[in-house]
């Protein structure tokens, strides 16, 4: 109980001591004790309460009573201070909503809540010491970051008052109430901390007085207000309607009450609810508060989006899920409005070029991702989901603490001046790419969470949220793969702008770092210690949605990873040559030439935004009428007819998924497999593919073993490089290729070697970026937007597996009755139209291809020679051999011999991509992205629907 | 025969011609003379290739660019002048603007005389230039034992 108390209490005493002391050496100290204490105080009470939970705290009637009391003085000042700030810049809206915000809360206090008597006050179970840690460690980390941030944000506006007492008074504040929203149960105190940091998020976005920020900050506080009064309103239902006003006793009850007649009863408070905590975590169509946010200093919007603010409302849910299994209607609004938030701002952030904007969309999308996990409500979709706020709490708040110290050295939040920063911040740089791969690629949390809500829908039949799924992570990998190119450019001799950074900016930075870098190797730990006890405390049962070995073999992966990005990556000793411009090279750093034209000119190149496609002008509007519609009704059905649709269990069909042979040795033996059978077939079918191309054209054709002949001399030939970083990209591509071709032939999950398979690509487009050579950024630009062309369709094969199967194994495919392609033909369509663009086959050899040479030179592979370009010729002979195995996997069942005419099958597949090859022209990436996106859209779709039906009703 | 005989990437360049060479260096491309079945490979990127096939002479404009190009390819690497205005600048040799053959702007391995040059010429040189190519693979590879 004195750790609660002295949680709560720190910050709140240190908001108060930032308030009075004005030295900043003075304050210094004080902030990074204050901090300091704050997370040792969490780290103790996670020890401490980890085993023996959930415990609750009833506190005696007159200390409660005081607290209540102190409470509602709060909740009135909070009102009051609004009401003051809408006057005084006179916002009829807040002030209106201000006005009824203090009514309710008077009318609450003196009549509803009158004489009532909680039972408890605080309680503490597993998910409350996940949240205390992120708050605690997380948020003090970005306080201590705002000390040098803001001594910089002054010098920058030196003529504007030094306001910082007061920021930093914000900052703990909002740790506090925090804090409290974590730990109490009752749900009028909940409400006044729900309140405050309303309040609080207010002020700080405010904070700069620009009249940006003062818009963006009101717009902030409405929308905030509307799901305030959502939840006063559902506490007065409540009050009045008897339910209990302990939030856990109403969460029980509210579940023991599906198939009664009590069930209609709660519907409306947990609809209020659970719109209270959209709007706090920002779905659309409130979503744009979130992005007004921006304006705010850094930190601010760090602490925004990682630790506090938004992350209050998907507690809200998250606490919520188990009701969603039996409130059909209010899941459903859940459900869509997060998944089609994940969707529409996956989308747009394509189309943004601030990096802080990028970073909101983002934001946004995960949390909508959190929501509709939430809103399924099964204990796998929870597990994801609470994955999701611990991966995205570290990992975002590294990456605005690295943008806002970007900002202040480079004098640009705008993803176009990032080039080049692996030298000029180069530390910085690694820390900024250390969080962006863990927010898009696997092996890192972010996707391993999102791998698990993948697993979560498929088993639940969410048809819709997979579909939105697919192609919102396509989407991601788009916005993620370009800036991460950007951020990875080498061109040398350019000036180190680092060493002027804070000391308080680089410790914070590092802590995100490391807690980035514990989080993904402990996963297996944090999932057994924290997440699998709360979920049997919840739902009396619980696993991990992806297997143990899994999760340890990608733990090793991220710590592979990250050895080499701050290790190794760098120090190559090679002979360094510079790139090639097409014409007469002036200077290649800055990559001027001389063209065919005549005179010096300069090559620039930006990354693609997709404006047309993706744009806000596009999006924003249908985006936002349909959630608003979807609320609406959603609301509108809970209200009038609530008793009518609710408290029967909402899930349409619950499968469990079987692991059948995801050992980490089966692993090893796959690897060792796939390292000699991978090279020899895939250059054999290589050699093959050359002949047969050379028949189609009426010629005879190299030798059967030609490929062979140039990787050997390729091998041969000179070692030389136009950076140091090149060569490791790509022994890194090729060692994934390795290993997730391993894990397929290993018989393991399918799903691993698709995102395997992924970042490989990634490193073989990072290569290609860090070359800098106009050529290889055009072609690593377009293989960015192949990945993102095939990859829904690769997801939905996944599915069907898992539909069909039951498993995500490919071992599965050796014990079921039939082969895959009779229930999945269309999915097997489907796969063969991707299929092209993974071969990069004609009509779809955009980045790169074999023929039509002159055309931007060679793309992704300009740069690269010798050695390196042997390198990508076994990995892609590795790749060939890896996704014909996956066609084959189609034609398997639990006969032996199909594995002859599953080979047959594969071969008849790859003569059709030849033939496809010599047979086609090569179309715009426009019709690329459209028509796989179309094929995928509709063969996925329909296969998976039609399954989903199947299951449940045969 | 080493590897490096048997996969030789060839970049062309062109440099001031009638264009007659270059279609005779295409021709060996089609099916009639096919030249992969000897791995050759048109690659269009100096980074990749073994072989530097230039038709035609140099002169003021481009002189930096074959020397550009020759720079850029990765070691061991085999130049071979395709048809006499790459060789000695032909019937071009006195005009203003002319520098000469090739070998003005780089070392040229193999001279493939022709007004224009016959396929099965350019496919022999080729092949001549795979011989010198071997020699200059295998003193890299000397060079590079003597450097450990």
């Amino acid at each position: 109980m004195e750790l609660i108390v002295s949680l709560v209490g720190v910050p709140c005493l240190a908001a108060l001591l930032m308030l009075i002391v004005r030295n900043d050496k003075a304050r210094n100290v004080l902030a990074v004790a204050s901090a300091a204490v704050i997370g040792v105080l969490s780290v103790a009470f996670a020890i401490i309460y980890l085993g023996d939970s959930p415990v609750y705290f009833a506190l005696p009637a007159s200390t409660a009573g005081m607290l209540g009391v102190v409470n509602f003085l709060i909740e009135i000042a909070v009102g009051a201070f609004i009401l003051a700030y809408a006057i005084r810049y006179k916002r009829m809206l807040a002030l209106g909503l201000a006005i009824v915000q203090l009514v309710m809360a008077v009318w609450i206090e003196v009549s509803v809540l009158a004489g009532h008597e909680f039972s408890t006050q605080m309680r503490i179970d597993q998910l409350t010491v996940i949240m205390a840690l992120i708050i605690g460690i997380v948020g003090s980390g970005i306080c201590v970051y705002a000390l040098g941030y803001m001594k910089d944000f002054q010098s920058h506006h030196a003529d504007q008052k030094d306001r910082r007492p007061w920021f930093f008074a914000l900052m703990f504040a909002f740790l506090a109430a925090m804090f409290n929203i974590v730990f109490s149960d009752n749900m009028a105190w909940i409400y006044t901390a729900w309140e405050v940091t309303t309040l609080c998020s207010f002020l700080l976005i405010g904070f700069t007085k620009t009249e940006e920020a003062i818009n963006n900050a009101f717009r902030q506080i409405v929308m905030n207000m509307l799901g305030g009064i959502a939840f006063q309103i559902a506490i007065a239902f409540a009050a009045l309607n008897g339910l209990p006003l302990v939030f856990s006793e109403f969460l029980t009850a509210g579940t023991m009450a599906a198939n009664s007649a009590s069930a209609a009863l709660f519907a409306i408070p947990v609809v209020l609810l659970a719109f209270a905590g959209m709007t706090k975590a920002a779905q659309m169509p409130f979503h744009t508060w979130l992005l007004g946010a921006m304006v705010a200093p850094t930190p601010t919007s760090a602490l925004l989006h990682s630790s506090t603010m938004v992350k209050a409302g998907v507690f809200l849910l998250i606490k919520l899920s188990p009701l969603f299994l039996v409130f059909p209607i209010a899941s459903s609004m859940v459900v869509l409005i997060g998944g089609f938030t994940f969707l529409f701002c996956s989308f747009l952030a394509i189309s943004q070029s601030n990096a802080k904007r990028v970073l909101a969309y983002s934001t946004i999308a995960n949390l909508g991702l959190i929501t509709a996990c939430a809103g399924v409500g099964t204990p796998e979709a929870v597990w994801a989901a609470i994955f999701l706020v611990i991966f995205h709490a570290v990992a975002k708040s590294l990456l605005f603490l690295c943008v806002g110290t970007a900002e202040h050295h480079i004098g640009s939040r705008n993803i176009e001046d990032m080039d080049e920063l692996f030298e000029r911040m180069p530390r910085l740089a690694r820390f900024m790419m250390l969080g962006i791969m863990c927010m898009f690629i696997a092996p890192f949390g972010m996707l391993v969470s999102k791998w698990a809500t993948l697993v979560s829908f498929a088993t639940t039949g969410q048809i819709v949220l997979l579909v939105l799924l697919a192609f919102g992570s396509a989407a991601t990998f788009m916005f993620w793969g370009k800036w991460l190119g950007k951020l990875a450019g080498i061109a040398a001799h350019r000036e180190n702008v680092e060493l002027s950074v804070n000391k308080s900016e680089w410790g914070a930075i590092v802590l995100m770092a490391v807690l980035v870098v514990l989080c993904c190797v402990g996963m297996p730990s944090l999932s057994s210690a924290f997440v699998e006890p709360y979920l049997m405390g919840v739902y009396g049962l619980a696993s991990s949605v992806i297997g143990f070995d899994n999760m340890v073999i990608m733990g090793i992966i991220v710590a592979f990873v990250v050895v080499v990005l701050f290790g190794t990556l760098g120090k190559a000793n090679k002979k360094l040559v510079p790139v090639y411009m097409a014409g007469i090279t002036v200077n290649s750093p800055k990559r001027i030439f001389r063209g065919s034209l005549g005179g010096e000119r300069e090559a620039t190149s930006r990354n693609w935004y997709l404006e047309g496609i993706f744009g806000e002008k596009r999006l924003n509007k249908p985006a936002t009428y349909f959630t608003a519609a979807v609320l609406i009704i959603c609301i509108a059905v809970s209200v009038f007819a609530g008793n009518i649709v609710s408290g029967s269990v909402s899930v349409p069909l619950y499968m469990q998924t079987v692991a059948l042979n995801e050992s980490v040795f089966s692993t090893l033996i796959g690897i060792v497999a796939f390292l000699v059978l991978g090279p020899v077939l895939g250059c054999l079918l290589a050699g093959l593919d050359r002949i047969i191309s050379a028949r189609m054209q009426g010629r005879v054709g190299p030798p059967l073993l030609q490929p062979y002949y140039d990787v050997r001399k390729l091998i041969a030939k000179d070692n030389v490089s136009v950076n140091t970083v090149e060569g490791t990209y790509i022994t890194m591509a090729l060692v994934f290729t390795l290993i997730a071709g391993g894990v397929f032939f290993g018989g393991g999950n399918f799903l691993m070697c698709v995102f395997l398979v992924t970042l490989s690509a990634l490193f073989f487009i990072l290569a290609a970026y860090s070359s800098r050579s106009p050529y290889a950024e055009i072609g690593a630009d377009r293989e960015i937007l192949q990945v993102m062309s095939y990859e829904p369709m690769i997801l939905f094969v996944a599915v069907g597996m898992v539909l069909t199967l039951g498993t995500f194994d490919v071992a599965g495919i050796l014990h079921s009755n039939a082969p895959m392609i009779v229930a999945a033909w269309p999915i097997f369509i489907g796969l063969l139209f991707v299929l092209t663009i993974k071969l990069r086959k004609s009509p779809f050899d955009l980045s790169y291809s074999h023929h039509a040479h002159q055309e931007l030179v060679k793309g992704v592979t300009t740069e690269m020679s010798g050695r390196t370009l042997a390198k990508v010729e076994i990995m892609h002979w590795c790749e060939n051999i890896l996704f014909m195995a996956w066609v084959a996997m189609f034609f398997v069942w639990s006969n032996p011999l199909s594995i002859v005419l599953a080979i047959v099958a594969a071969l008849a597949v790859y003569f059709l991509e030849i033939w496809i090859d010599n047979n086609f022209a090569r179309v715009k990436w426009q019709s690329c992205l459209k028509w796989a996106w179309i094929v995928s859209l509709v063969a996925g779709f329909a296969n998976i629907a039609g399954l989903v039906l199947y299951i449940t009703f045969m | 025969m080493s590897s490096v005989s048997k996969s030789p990437w060839v970049i062309h360049y062109d440099g001031s011609s009638c264009n007659g060479c270059d279609i005779e260096v295409l021709a060996a491309l089609t099916p009639l003379y096919d030249v992969e079945r000897f791995g050759i490979i048109n690659t269009g990127n100096p980074k990749h290739a073994d072989i530097f096939l230039v038709t035609g002479s140099v002169n003021e404009q481009n002189i930096g660019v074959v020397k550009e190009i020759y720079d850029q390819m990765v070691e061991p690497k085999v130049v071979v002048a395709c048809g006499i205005c790459a060789c000695s600048a032909g019937i071009f040799h006195d005009c203003y603007n002319i520098i000469g053959g090739v070998d003005k702007a780089i070392p040229v391995d193999v001279y493939v005389p022709g007004c224009a040059v016959r396929p099965e010429a350019i496919i022999d040189g080729v092949v001549q230039g795979l011989a010198i190519l071997e020699e200059k693979s295998k003193a890299l590879e000397a060079s590079k034992k003597k450097g450990e």
